[in-house]
C-alpha cells in the first residue's frame, strides 16, 4: 500500500452515520483529502483534520441530499383533491347507510350527552362569579371542634373591620326569615326574606333596577323587592314608594327593585330589609355580641389578603386571636371561605340551603368524557373493521401517487365530516332534551349558540372527537402496502384485531362501571329512605306556629285535644329534619374537662315520646304531673356516651345547659334529627315552654280530615294568617334531593353510554358475520346447526365482555366505596352488584349481537357459496 | 421571477465551481477555497453548501471520474447552471453599480 489510509474506526463511524445516498462520494473525497493533508503536514495532523472533517459530515451537522422524484405530487389541499375527498366521503356515507347511521347516531348521542353534562358543570362552576369583586369576597365561618357552621356573631363584622386594615368592607346577612306580606287583597307567606346591612349592595353586585343602590338599605322601614315579587304583589315594576304590610302590624316602603336573583347565586332572596329594622328588637344586634352565632358575615378583602390561601389563613388566624381576646370563655375557630367556594366546597351546618357538591361536578365531568370516549371508540372500531372495503381505494390512491400524509388527511377529514354532522344533530338533540334535563336538575340551563365561548367549545368538541376517532383509522388505512392490497391478499392483521378488541373491552368496562354506579347510588338512596330514624316518620303532619297562635297556646292545645283527628299532637321547637341550634356550654356531674362538643337541643312537650314513637331507654319522659319538669332534661344515647354515663347511672345526674341547671330524668334512644350525611350527634331535650311547630300523628286514611281540622283551628285562633302545613316524611325526603337528582342523571347517562356501546357492538357483529359468510356457509353444508353457528359467532364477543367484567370490578369497587364514604350511614358494597351488572351487560351485548348472528346462521348456504 | 439570495459562503463556493469548470467536486472546491481565499473550512461545510446550491438550482451534478486513490469510488462533479451563471452575473452587476455610487472621499478614507 503506497497511499496512506486514515484510521479504520473513523471510516466505520462515517459509513455508519452518514446518509446512504451520499456516502460514496463523501468517503472518496475524504480519502483524497487525507492523502493531500498527509503529504502536506504529516500523519498526526492529517489524522486530526480527518477526524474533524468526519465529524462535520455526520448528523446533526450534515445536510441530507433529497432524492429526486420524477413527478410532482399535487398539494394535498389542492381544490381538486378536496373536491375528490368530499365526493368520496359523501359516496361512502350514502352507499353504506346502515353503517353511517350507526356511526352518526352513536357520535351525536354521545356528543349531546357531553354537551348537556358540560352545560350543567359550567353552571355549577359559575356560581357567584358574576359579582364584580367575586375574587375578593370571603365568608366568615366558624367551628367548634368538628362542628363547622356558616354563621358568625353579629358584632364581629364591624369589630374586625376596625382592627384589620386588610378588610375593605364587611356586610352581614340574617338567616332567612319567614314573613307574612300583604298588599291589598294579596296576603302570602314569604320564606326568602333577609335582613342585610346597608352596604350589602356595595359588596355584592346584585343589579338594582329601580331605586338608589347606595341609599336603599339605609332607612329602617324600607324594603327591597325583586322584579318577580314586584310583579307578583303589585302587577307592575313601578313600585317605588308603595307600601307592603308585614306580619299584620308594620308597613314597609319599597325602596328599590332588584333584578331576580341569578340562579347561579348561593344567596337566593325575594326581599331584603335593612338590618336597622331588625336592630330595633334583636338582642344580638343591640349588644353587638361576639358570643352568639346567628348571622352570615361577608368581607371584601384587599387584593393581597384575598390573593392566596396562606394569606387568607393568616388573616383567619388573627381573627381567631382577636376573638379570643374578646370572648375568653369560648374556644372557637374561624375560617375565611372564598365566595366562589361556597356553592361547591361547603359542607357547613346552619348554612343557606341549595348547595352543590364538587364531587358530583367531578364525577359528571368524568362521565361526560367517558361517554364521548365510548362514542369515539365506536367510530374507530367500525372504521377499522370496515378497512378491508376501502383497502382497494387506498391501494389505488397510492399507486397513482398519493403520499401517506395525503391519505391521513383524507381519512381525518372524513371523520371530521362525520363529527360535524353529528355535532349538528347533537345540538338538535340538546334543544329537545333541555326541558327534560332542566326538570331533572331543577336548574335553568340554556345553550346560547351565538355566545362565542360556547360556540368555540362546541366546535372544539367536534374537532377533538373527529381527530381522536379518525386518528387510528387514518394511520391504519394509510399504512397499507399497495401491492398486497391490490393483489387481494389483505387479511385483517392480528395487531389490528387486538387493538379493536381492546377498544371493545374499554367500552364495556365503562358501561359496567356506570351500571354498578347506578345500582349503588340507588341502593344507597333506598337505604337512606328506609333507614329507621329512631322515630316513626310516616303520617306525621306539621303546622308551624305563626302570628297570633304564639299567644294562644293554651287555647290551641285545648282545640287540638278536642278534635279526634288532631288529638295525637305534640308541640316541639323545631322539625327534626335539620336542627340548627346548639351550644358547647354544657356541664354535667363528673365532668373532667371543659366540653368541646356541640350539643344541639330540641324543646319537646309531654306527648313527644308517644307521638313520635321514640323509645325511652331509662328513666321517664316529660309528664304534666311533675311540676318540676320545666328544669329537667332528657338526653339521647349519644349525649350519654359523651358524658361518660351509662343507662344505669345517667338518670338523676345534674346537667347545666347554658345557664339553666337541671336534672337528667330520662335517656331516649338515638333518633336522627339531621340529614343522614351527618353522624349521630348528642341531643338535649327540654320541656317546651315556647311553642314552635305543632306535630300531629294522623291515621293513613284521614289525612284530609286532619288537614281540614287543623285549618279550622288556624282560622279560629289565627284568622289573619294563612294556613300552612307539611308532611314530615316529605321534608325528610327533600333532604336527599341532590342525591336523588344525581341518581336520576347518573341513571340516564349510564343508560345512554350502554346504548352507544350497543350501537357499536351491533355494527361490529354485523361486520363479523358478513366477513364469515362463506365460512358459515361451508359449516352449514357440513352439518352445523343454527345454535352451533350462533355460539361460534358469539363466543368471541363473550370473551371480551368477560375480560371487561374482570377489569371493571376493582375500578367500580374503588369508585363506589369512595362515594359511599361521604355518607355517615352507608349500605355495604355487595359483590353481587358487580355480578349483576356484569350479567346485565352480557345479556344486553348478547341480545345486540344476536340480531346479526341469528340472521347469519339462518342464511341459506346456497346463497353464500354460490359466487365461488 | 423570484430571486433566490446567495449567502456569502454560497457565493464563494459557486464562484469556485465556475472557476474549476467541470472539475469541481468536494476536494477541489475545498482546496481552491483554501488556496484563493486563505480560509480553512471543514469538508462538511463545503458538502452542505454544494447540496444546498443544487437544491436552489444554481448547480447541477453527476457522478463519475472514479480513480484508484479514491479506492475506486466515484466523485460527484458539479457544474454551474444557467440560473447559477445569471445569479453570479447579477451579483457582480449590483456590486459594480454600488461601487460607482460610492463618493470618492469614502473610498479614500477607507483605504487609508
Amino acid at each position: 500500500m503506497n497511499t496512506p489510509q486514515p484510521p479504520q474506526w473513523a471510516k466505520t463511524l462515517l459509513r455508519w452515520l452518514h446518509p446512504q445516498n451520499t456516502i460514496e462520494e463523501v468517503e472518496g473525497d475524504l480519502d483524497e483529502l487525507y492523502t493531500y493533508w498527509y503529504a502536506r503536514s504529516g500523519r498526526s495532523r492529517a489524522i486530526l483534520r480527518y477526524l474533524l472533517n468526519v465529524m462535520s459530515v455526520i448528523p446533526p451537522f450534515v445536510r441530507k441530499r433529497k432524492s429526486k422524484t420524477s413527478y410532482d405530487q399535487p398539494f394535498f389541499l389542492n381544490p381538486d383533491m378536496l373536491k375528490n375527498y368530499f365526493k368520496i366521503a359523501w359516496r361512502n356515507i350514502v352507499r353504506q347507510k346502515a353503517y353511517s347511521v350507526l356511526n352518526i347516531a352513536g357520535l351525536s348521542i354521545g356528543m349531546a350527552c357531553s354537551i348537556l353534562i358540560l352545560l350543567w358543570v359550567q353552571n355549577e362552576l359559575s356560581y357567584d362569579r358574576f359579582h364584580k369583586h367575586a375574587d375578593q369576597i370571603v365568608r366568615l365561618t366558624c367551628n367548634a371542634g368538628d362542628f363547622r357552621a356558616a354563621v358568625s356573631p353579629a358584632g364581629m363584622a364591624r369589630g374586625l373591620q376596625t382592627q384589620l386594615p386588610q378588610i375593605e368592607a364587611g356586610t352581614r346577612l340574617s338567616k332567612p326569615v319567614t314573613m307574612l306580606l300583604e298588599v291589598g287583597e294579596k296576603k302570602l307567606e314569604e320564606k326568602r326574606v333577609f335582613f342585610a346591612d346597608s352596604n350589602f349592595l356595595q359588596v355584592f353586585s346584585f343589579p338594582v333596577l329601580r331605586g338608589n343602590a347606595a341609599t336603599a338599605l339605609q332607612d329602617p322601614g324600607a324594603l327591597l323587592v325583586t322584579e318577580e315579587m314586584a310583579e307578583k304583589y303589585f302587577g307592575t315594576q313601578d313600585v317605588l314608594g308603595k307600601t307592603i304590610r308585614v306580619n299584620n302590624k308594620e308597613n314597609f316602603t319599597v325602596a328599590g327593585v332588584l333584578a331576580n336573583t341569578p340562579s347561579n347565586s348561593h344567596l337566593q332572596f325575594d326581599f331584603i330589609i335593612p338590618m336597622k329594622t331588625l336592630a330595633k328588637t334583636d338582642w344580638d344586634l343591640k349588644t353587638d355580641t361576639w358570643g352568639n352565632f346567628n348571622f352570615y358575615t361577608y368581607f371584601r378583602l384587599d387584593d393581597q389578603a384575598a390573593a392566596s390561601i396562606p394569606a387568607r389563613q393568616k388573616l383567619a388566624k388573627r381573627i381567631v386571636d382577636i376573638h379570643k381576646k374578646h370572648v375568653k370563655a369560648l374556644n372557637v375557630g374561624f375560617q375565611l371561605q372564598p365566595l366562589t367556594d361556597i356553592h361547591l366546597h361547603s359542607d357547613l351546618q346552619i348554612d343557606l340551603p341549595g348547595h352543590g357538591n364538587i364531587q358530583y361536578v367531578n364525577i359528571f365531568f368524568v362521565v361526560a368524557i367517558f361517554i364521548l370516549m365510548v362514542a369515539c371508540i365506536n367510530f374507530m372500531n367500525l372504521a377499522t373493521a370496515r378497512s378491508e372495503r376501502r383497502a382497494k381505494e387506498v391501494g389505488l390512491r397510492k399507486v397513482v401517487g398519493a403520499g401517506r400524509y395525503q391519505l391521513v388527511f383524507q381519512f381525518l377529514g372524513e371523520s371530521l365530516i362525520f363529527s360535524f354532522l353529528s355535532l349538528f344533530i347533537a345540538i338538535c338533540i340538546v334543544y329537545l332534551m333541555l326541558p327534560i334535563f332542566t326538570m331533572l336538575t331543577e336548574k335553568t340551563l340554556a345553550i346560547h349558540l351565538l355566545d362565542g365561548k360556547i360556540l368555540m367549545s362546541l366546535v372544539g368538541i367536534a374537532v377533538l372527537t373527529g381527530l381522536i376517532s379518525g386518528s387510528y383509522p387514518a394511520l391504519f388505512l394509510s399504512g397499507f402496502a399497495p401491492v398486497k392490497v391490490l393483489k387481494g391478499k389483505m387479511r385483517v392483521a392480528g395487531g389490528n384485531l387486538i387493538f379493536r378488541n381492546a377498544l371493545v373491552v374499554t367500552q364495556f368496562v365503562v358501561a359496567i362501571v356506570l351500571l354498578v354506579g347506578t345500582t349503588v347510588v340507588y341502593r344507597q338512596l333506598d337505604f337512606i329512605k328506609k333507614r329507621n330514624l329512631g322515630f316513626d316518620k310516616s303520617n306525621l303532619l306539621y303546622m308551624p306556629m305563626t302570628g297570633e297562635i304564639w299567644g294562644k297556646q293554651q287555647a290551641l292545645k285545648t282545640a287540638l285535644a278536642q278534635n279526634p283527628f288532631t288529638e295525637h299532637f305534640s308541640i316541639i321547637s323545631d322539625l327534626p329534619t335539620a336542627l340548627i341550634s346548639g351550644t358547647i356550654e354544657v356541664f354535667w356531674d363528673g365532668q373532667t374537662s371543659p366540653n368541646q362538643v356541640v350539643f344541639p337541643n330540641l324543646n319537646v312537650d309531654e306527648n313527644f315520646v308517644d307521638v313520635f314513637k321514640t323509645k325511652v331507654l331509662a328513666g321517664r319522659g316529660f309528664t304534666s304531673t311533675f311540676t318540676g319538669d320545666s328544669s329537667n332534661y332528657m338526653i339521647n344515647e349519644k349525649a350519654m356516651q359523651i358524658m361518660g354515663l351509662n343507662l344505669g347511672n345517667a338518670v338523676g345526674k345534674n346537667l347545666t345547659f347554658g345557664d339553666e341547671k337541671g336534672t337528667i330524668i330520662g335517656v331516649v334512644k338515638d333518633f336522627h334529627f339531621k340529614s343522614l350525611q351527618y353522624a349521630m350527634e348528642p341531643l338535649i331535650l327540654r320541656l317546651n315552654k315556647w311553642g314552635g311547630v305543632v306535630m300531629v300523628r294522623t291515621e293513613p286514611d284521614n289525612n284530609e280530615e286532619t288537614i281540614l281540622a287543623l285549618e279550622k283551628i288556624n282560622r279560629q285562633l289565627n284568622p289573619a294568617y294563612p294556613f300552612t302545613f307539611g308532611f314530615l316524611d316529605k321534608d325528610l325526603d327533600n333532604l336527599y334531593r341532590t342525591e336523588q337528582q344525581m341518581g336520576g342523571i347518573f341513571n340516564l347517562f349510564a343508560g345512554l353510554a350502554i346504548f352507544i356501546s350497543c350501537l357499536g357492538l351491533y355494527g361490529l357483529s354485523a361486520f363479523m358475520a358478513e366477513q364469515r359468510t362463506k365460512e358459515i356457509g361451508v359449516r352449514k353444508v357440513l352439518g352445523a346447526t343454527v345454535t352451533g353457528v350462533v355460539t361460534l359467532l358469539s363466543r368471541d364477543f363473550l370473551k371480551l365482555i368477560l375480560i371487561a367484567i374482570v377489569l371493571a370490578a376493582p375500578i367500580a369497587w374503588y369508585a363506589m366505596t369512595r362515594w359511599l364514604q361521604s355518607f355517615a350511614y352507608q349500605t355495604n358494597f355487595e359483590w353481587w352488584v358487580i355480578a349483576l351488572a356484569g350479567m346485565l351487560a352480557t345479556a344486553i351485548a348478547l341480545l345486540t349481537i344476536s340480531f346479526q348472528t341469528i340472521k347469519a346462521a339462518l342464511m341459506n348456504p346456497v346463497k353464500s357459496l354460490r359466487s365461488e | 421571477m423570484r430571486r433566490t439570495y446567495l449567502g456569502e459562503f454560497e457565493e464563494l463556493v459557486l464562484l469556485m465551481i465556475a472557476i474549476l469548470d467541470g472539475q469541481a467536486y468536494g476536494v477541489t472546491v475545498s482546496q481552491e477555497i483554501e488556496r484563493h481565499a486563505g480560509r480553512v473550512v471543514t469538508f462538511g461545510a463545503v458538502h452542505n453548501t454544494l447540496i444546498r446550491l443544487e437544491e436552489k438550482g444554481f448547480v447541477s451534478s453527476e457522478l463519475g471520474g472514479a480513480t484508484t486513490e479514491r479506492g475506486g469510488r466515484r466523485k460527484r462533479l458539479f457544474r454551474v447552471t444557467a440560473l447559477g451563471n445569471r445569479a453570479l452575473a447579477d451579483i457582480q452587476q449590483m456590486r459594480d453599480k454600488l461601487w460607482q455610487l460610492m463618493p470618492d472621499n469614502t473610498l479614500r478614507t477607507s483605504t487609508l
